[in-house]
């Protein structure tokens, strides 16, 4: 009698179990499962981050026999003035190429969104910054003489192509956000002058609302274009 | 014949549960926690029947108190924002393990009894 009593319950209560988890798994099969979907999401993250470290050292290493390159060539150059000053002009190549750090006097210009303006705004996309304002503020650098210029650490050399990506903006096709930093050497005066005129593009800017800042620096350091500069379709025409 | 009865309230249980409406998924992780708190329930039972201290009200009131307080921390935890269930889970499954651990000594030692009895008899025999 005890024994089958037992047997009943414990019928009974698997009985319930088994709807449980039935109906359960059916719930969680029906359904994009959460859990998964950031378990997927976590993976490729690490990926990226796996990708990223791997690059960061091809990078470094690239770096570091880029320095040894230079080194050879200036010690094969040393006792023989042609080489010399074929050394020098390579090295001014690679300044106007882009290909290396630069420094000088020059202005930086730090553009932002303007989150707290935006709210409440009725169209918020007043307050924050373009990339056509970027391109703007380029070109009156470019028109006010500057000779190096980068944005968020992306130089901008001739063939750099600053787009808008649905909601990014993409310099050398890297991605950047705000606050961009503008970083132009040149003339710090006429510089200054050009973009923070009456009627210049910062000051549209600073009427819009997006918030501006302009800072005259006297060692600037222009970071130097990261990626690879190569040419398909150009020859030599001489 | 309580583990027929239990197979066959899982079968009838699982075929039931197939056509049960679905439950929302902001549910669905109550019903998972109440479901390991059954399932330990259900190991506790059959190891105190082969201990044979089976209590029918301790069976079933932990079964539904078991369930129903996981439940309500799992849903404190979600207010909290900390995974208490994770505590729950912790302490149902570690129990699971235990009594099934007591339930497997208890059918190893009637096997190896058994074989024993029978190499006596046939000890005897010869």
């Amino acid at each position: 009698m005890k024994r089958k009593q037992i047997a009943i319950t414990l019928g009974i209560m698997c009985f319930i179990l088994a709807i449980g988890i039935a109906v359960q798994i059916k719930t969680t099969g029906h359904n994009n499962s959460t859990v998964a979907q950031s378990l997927t999401d976590d993976s490729l993250r690490d990926e990226v981050l796996r990708w990223k470290e791997r690059y960061d050292n091809a990078y470094a290493e690239l770096t570091e026999s880029e320095k040894e390159l230079t080194q050879i060539r200036q010690q094969a150059s040393q006792n023989d003035t042609t080489s010399t000053a074929k050394q020098e002009q390579i090295k001014a190549n690679n300044m106007l190429l882009g290909t290396v750090e630069v420094e000088g006097p020059g202005l930086q210009i730090t553009l932002e969104d303007n989150a707290m303006a935006a709210v409440g705004l009725l169209d918020p996309s007043l307050v924050l910054v373009h990339y056509d304002d970027i391109l703007q503020v380029i070109n009156a650098l470019n028109n006010a003489g500057a000779e190096a210029i980068s944005v968020n650490g992306q130089r901008i050399i001739t063939t750099t192509a600053i787009t808008c990506e649905g909601n990014v903006i993409k310099v050398n096709g890297e991605k950047v956000s705000s606050p961009f930093v503008i970083k132009a050497i040149g003339s710090q005066g006429a510089l200054y002058g050009a973009l923070t005129m009456p009627g210049g593009y910062l000051d549209i800017l600073e009427d819009y609302g997006v918030i501006v800042k302009t800072e005259q620096v006297d060692n600037l350091v222009v970071e130097k274009y990261n990626g690879i500069i190569s040419y398909k379709y150009v020859k030599n025409a001489e | 014949m309580i583990f027929i009865a239990i197979v066959i309230g899982c079968i009838l249980g699982a075929i039931i549960g197939i056509y049960a409406p679905l439950v929302p998924y902001t549910y669905s992780g109550y019903l998972a926690i109440a479901i390991i708190a059954a399932l330990d329930s259900v190991f506790g039972g059959l190891a105190s029947t082969v201990k044979k201290q089976f209590d029918l009200k301790v069976f079933v009131s932990g079964f539904f108190g078991n369930a129903i307080l996981s439940m309500l921390l799992t849903y404190l935890g979600q207010k909290l924002n900390v995974d208490i269930y994770l505590a729950a889970i912790i302490v149902f499954v570690g129990r699971m393990f235990n009594n099934l651990a007591i339930i497997r000594r208890y059918y190893l030692e009637k096997w190896t009894n058994r074989k024993k009895e029978v190499a006596n008899t046939e000890k005897t025999a010869q």
